[in-house]
C-alpha cells in the first residue's frame, strides 16, 4: 500500500511539475517590448540580458523590437528574426530543441533521482515496531504534557 | 620602508607562517607532541598578523593616492569620496583576493583561540592543517599570479577610478559580506574533514560548528539580498535577480548550505544522515570555491565578473583536489559514517526534512546545471547559447513552490512519528484558512496560475508558522502560569533555535510575496516630457516641474524635479538624476524610487535635451518592498538561533 502510495506521489509530483514546465505565462500575455527583450541578449554587451542592458546597441534593438511589433509580427517572429541573424547566442532561453532540451529536463531527472534515494533512504532505515507503537502511544497524550516533553526536548537542545 | 614593501613582505612572511602551521602540526602528529602543534597553532596568529598589516598597507595607498601602484591607480581616483576610497580595496580581483585572504585568517585565528584548550584534542590539529592549507593556497596567489602591489613603470598624474555603478552603498556592504560567507564554510569543512581523519564521526563536529555554519549562512544570505539590492537600486531595469552566473554562483552554496542546517538539526537529534551531512558540507565548501571560480576565472560571461584572470587554472585544481580528497574521506569512512538509526514513521519532521533536501538540491542541480549548460552545449554542439533570466523562472519556478509547500507542512508534523489525529488536528486550521484565502484571490480577480499558487501557499505557510508561535504561547501560559506578554518573549529567547528557524521562514514567506507581487503585477512606462507637462501610469500621474544642474564630489548631476500624485493627491516629490563621473566613459543613470509597502515607483531618467526636455522611464513594482522586509526578518530569525546561551553560575 505504502509503496503504491510513493509511486502515485511521485508521479504526481512530476506531472504536477512537468504541466508547470510546459505552461509559459508569457504566451499568454499581449506583446509589448519589455517581454521581448526579456528573451534576447544584447548584441553589444556579451552575456547581458536586453532588459538590464543601458547601451546605444540596446536602444537599436529596442527600436527594430518596437518597428516589428507595430508591424504585426508575434513575440516568436521577432525572436526568430534575431536568432537568424545572431544565433541561438542572442536569446536568454534556449529553444526547446536537440540537446537544449537537456537542459529543460536534467533538473527534473535529478528530482526524481533525488527523491527515489530518498524514499531508498527512508526504506533503509525502516520503521522499528515497537518504536512505532511507542508514538502512537504518545498521540494519546495530553496537549499540556506533550508541550512540555518539547519544552525539556529544547532546553536540553540548548544546553548541548 | 615604503608601503609597498611593507606590504609584499607581510604577505610573504604570512606564507611563511601559514607553512610553518603545516609543517608544526605535521610533525607534532607524527611525533605525538603536543609543543609542536602549539607551535603550529601560534603561527596561524602569525599568518594573520602579517596579512592584517599587508591590508593596512593597501589600506594605506589607497587613501595616500599612490598610483604607482597598478591596482590602486586602477580603481580609485583622487576626486574618490574618502569612504570609496577604502571601498576600493576589494572592487577588484587583486585586493578582492587579498581580502579574502585576510578575512579567512582572522577566522582561523578565532578558531586557534577558542581551542587554544583543546590542542590534545585529536581533531583540533586535522582543523589547523586544514585551515593553514586554505591561508597558504590564497597567499601563494597573492604571491605569484595576483599580486595588488604590483607597480606600474610610470607614476600617472591620477587614477582611472572606480566604476560608477560601484559608487553604491549597496556595492560597499555586499563584496565583504558575500565573501565572510563563502569564507565562514571553511571552518565547518575542516572540522568535518578532521573528523573524518580521526574517526569521530558522532555529531560532536556538527555542534561544534553550529554557530560557524549559522553565521556563514546569515552573511551569505546578506550578501546575495545587498547584491540584489544594489542591482535595484543601481543597474536601473527595475529588477533585483537577473539569474546571472555569478548571481548563481552565490545562490547555489546558498541552497546547498540551507539543506545542510536542516539535516544538521537531524543528525544531532537522532545521529542518523551522516553520510549525507558530510557531502553537503563539503558540496557547500566547493560550491563556494566555485563560485568564486566562475568570477575569476571568466568562463561564463557575466556583468560582475572580473574577466580572465588567469587564476581560473588554479581555483579549478584547488576545487578537483578538495573534491577528490572529499571523496576519498567520504568513501574511507563510509562504514563508520553508516547510519544505525532507524525511523518510528514515513511520516515525521525527519521524512519531511529529507524531502526538503531533495528539493533543495534539485534547485541547486538545476541552477547549476542551467549556469554551466552554455560550456557544456559548446563542448557537444559547438554552438554558443545563452542560458538566461526566463529558463531560471520556467524551471526554478515550480521547485520552489514545491519547497514552500513542505516549508508550511514540515512544523505540522512532529518528530519521530505523527498521528493521523494529530495530522488531522494540525492541518485542519492551516487548510481551511487557505481554502477562504484562495477563494478570495480568486474572487478579487487573481486568477494567473504562479500568482494564485505563491499566494495561496503563503497563507497556508503563514498559518503554519503562527499557530506554532501561537501553541508554545498558550502552552508556557498554562504552564507556566505567564500572561501572553511575558510568555511570547520567554518562548522566543527559551526556544531561540527552533523559533529562530520559524522566524527565517516568514521571512522567506515575505519575500515570496514580495516576488510574485512585483514580478507578476509590474507595470512599465516610458515618456518624454517638457517641464509642466504629465505622464500617467497605473495610479499615478507624475508632473515635470524643474531641472537643475550641480556639481558633487567627483560627479556632475543633473536631476529633475518631479511631483507625484497617487489618485489625484500630491505624495511628494522625487528626483531622478543623470550623472556623469570624473574618469568615467559613459553617464550612468541614478534611479529615483518611492517605496512603500503596497508598491514602489521606480523612475530613470536615460535621456535629457539641450532644451531640459526628460526621457523618463517608469516601473510601479507592486509589493517591492516586502522582499526586503522579508529579507530582515530572515537575518534576525538566524540571529535569535545563534544567541549564546546564558553561562550558569558556579554555586
Amino acid at each position: 500500500m505504502i509503496k503504491i502510495m510513493k509511486n502515485n506521489s511521485i508521479t504526481v509530483v512530476m506531472i504536477i511539475a512537468a504541466l508547470f514546465l510546459l505552461y509559459s505565462p508569457l504566451d499568454a500575455n499581449a506583446l509589448n517590448v519589455s517581454e521581448v527583450e526579456a528573451s534576447l541578449i544584447c548584441y553589444a554587451c556579451p552575456g547581458e540580458p536586453l532588459n538590464i542592458d543601458r547601451c546605444g546597441g540596446g536602444d537599436q534593438m529596442r527600436a527594430i523590437i518596437k518597428r516589428m511589433i507595430g508591424e504585426g509580427k508575434t513575440k516568436q517572429e521577432i525572436l526568430d528574426v534575431f536568432e537568424k541573424q545572431y544565433g541561438e547566442t542572442i536569446l536568454t532561453i534556449p529553444p526547446k530543441r536537440g540537446f537544449n532540451l537537456v537542459a529543460y529536463v536534467a533538473p527534473f531527472i535529478g528530482l526524481l533521482i533525488g527523491a527515489v534515494v530518498a524514499f531508498l533512504l527512508l526504506k533503509k532505515w525502516g520503521i522499528t515496531p515497537q518504536t512505532a507503537g511507542a508514538g502512537a502511544g504518545s498521540a494519546a497524550l495530553s496537549n499540556n504534557i506533550q508541550k512540555k516533553i518539547n519544552d525539556e526536548l529544547s532546553k536540553l537542545d540548548e544546553e548541548e | 620602508m615604503d608601503m609597498v614593501t611593507v606590504g609584499e613582505i607581510s604577505k610573504f612572511i604570512a606564507f611563511v607562517f601559514s607553512g610553518l602551521t603545516i609543517f608544526f602540526v605535521l610533525v607534532g602528529l607524527m611525533r605525538n607532541d603536543v609543543r609542536f602543534i602549539e607551535s603550529g597553532r601560534r603561527s596561524i596568529h602569525g599568518a594573520t598578523l602579517f596579512i592584517t598589516l599587508s591590508s593596512i598597507a593597501l589600506f594605506y595607498l589607497f587613501l595616500t593616492n599612490n598610483y604607482q601602484v597598478e591596482y590602486v591607480a586602477a580603481y580609485s581616483d583622487r576626486a574618490l569620496p574618502l569612504f570609496y576610497k577604502l571601498t576600493s580595496f576589494w572592487a577588484g580581483q587583486k585586493g578582492s583576493l587579498l581580502f579574502w585572504s585576510w578575512v579567512l585568517s582572522l577566522f582561523s585565528s578565532i578558531v586557534a583561540f577558542r581551542t587554544r584548550k583543546e590542542v590534545p584534542n585529536r581533531n583540533i590539529p586535522y582543523v589547523y592543517l586544514v585551515l593553514a592549507g586554505c591561508i597558504i593556497f590564497f597567499n601563494f596567489l597573492l604571491l605569484t599570479v595576483s599580486n595588488p602591489f604590483d607597480l606600474l613603470e610610470f607614476i600617472p598624474a591620477d587614477g582611472q577610478g572606480l566604476n560608477p555603478m560601484l559608487q553604491n552603498p549597496g556595492m560597499i556592504w555586499h563584496p565583504p559580506t558575500l565573501f565572510l560567507g563563502y569564507i565562514g564554510f571553511t571552518i565547518p569543512f575542516a572540522y568535518a574533514v578532521a573528523a573524518m581523519t580521526t574517526g569521530k564521526l558522532d555529531a560532536t563536529w556538527v555542534k561544534q560548528t553550529r554557530v560557524w555554519t549559522v553565521i556563514s549562512w546569515i552573511f551569505l544570505t546578506i550578501g546575495i539580498i545587498l547584491g540584489g539590492q544594489w542591482a535595484y537600486v543601481e543597474l536601473g531595469w527595475g529588477g533585483y535577480w537577473a539569474w546571472d552566473p555569478v548571481e548563481n554562483a552565490s545562490f547555489i552554496p546558498w541552497l546547498v548550505a540551507t539543506a545542510y542546517l536542516h539535516t544538521a538539526i537531524i543528525q544531532e537529534r537522532r545521529n542518523i544522515m551522516k553520510v549525507w551531512n558530510m557531502v553537503l558540507i563539503f558540496l557547500t565548501f566547493v560550491l563556494c570555491i566555485f563560485g568564486t571560480y566562475l568570477v575569476r576565472s571568466g568562463i561564463l560571461q557575466s556583468v560582475h565578473d572580473f574577466g580572465p584572470t588567469g587564476l581560473g587554472g588554479y581555483f579549478l585544481a584547488f576545487m578537483i583536489i578538495i573534491s577528490l580528497g572529499g571523496i576519498y574521506l567520504i568513501t574511507a569512512s563510509y562504514s563508520e559514517l553508516k547510519t544505525e538509526s532507524t525511523l518510528e514513521s514515513y511520516i515525521s519532521r525527519e521524512s519531511t526534512f529529507l524531502f526538503n533536501n531533495v528539493v533543495l538540491l534539485a534547485l541547486a542541480f538545476s541552477t547549476l546545471f542551467g549556469t554551466t549548460f552554455p560550456i557544456m552545449s559548446e563542448i557537444v554542439t559547438g554552438k554558443k547559447i545563452t542560458v538566461g533570466q526566463p529558463f531560471f523562472n520556467q524551471v526554478n519556478t515550480p521547485l520552489f513552490l514545491f519547497l514552500f509547500l513542505l516549508t508550511g507542512i514540515c512544523p505540522l508534523i512532529g518528530w519521530r512519528k505523527a498521528s493521523a489525529e494529530n495530522l488531522k488536528k494540525n492541518f485542519l486550521v492551516p487548510v481551511v484558512l487557505t481554502v477562504i484565502g484562495l477563494v478570495t484571490l480568486l474572487a478579487l480577480g487573481i486568477t494567473e496560475v504562479y500568482p494564485v499558487i505563491s499566494f495561496s501557499l503563503s497563507i497556508f505557510v503563514i498559518t503554519t508558522i503562527v499557530s506554532e508561535f501561537k501553541r508554545g504561547t498558550q502552552a508556557r501560559m498554562k504552564l507556566n502560569k505567564e500572561t501572553v506578554i511575558t510568555a511570547f518573549p520567554r518562548l522566543l529567547f527559551h526556544m531561540r533555535r527552533r523559533y529562530g528557524g520559524y522566524i527565517v521562514h516568514l521571512g522567506m514567506i515575505i519575500i515570496l510575496i514580495g516576488i510574485t507581487g512585483s514580478s507578476a503585477y509590474k507595470i512599465e512606462e516610458k515618456a518624454t516630457l517638457e517641464k509642466g507637462e504629465t505622464m500617467s501610469i497605473g495610479d499615478y500621474v507624475i508632473r515635470y516641474d524643474s531641472f537643475s544642474s550641480y556639481k558633487k564630489w567627483n560627479r556632475d548631476v543633473y536631476a529633475a524635479t518631479l511631483t507625484i500624485f497617487k489618485n489625484g493627491v500630491n505624495v511628494g516629490t522625487i528626483s531622478p538624476e543623470r550623472r556623469y563621473y570624473i574618469n568615467a566613459k559613459q553617464p550612468t543613470t541614478e534611479v529615483s524610487i518611492r517605496s512603500t509597502l503596497i508598491e514602489d515607483l521606480y523612475i530613470i531618467m536615460p535621456g535629457i535635451t539641450e532644451y531640459e526636455e526628460i526621457t523618463l522611464s517608469v516601473t510601479v513594482n507592486p509589493l517591492l518592498a516586502w522582499i526586503w522586509v522579508g529579507s530582515t526578518i530572515m537575518v534576525l530569525g538566524g540571529l535569535l538561533a545563534i544567541i549564546p546561551k546564558r553561562k550558569k553560575r558556579l554555586v
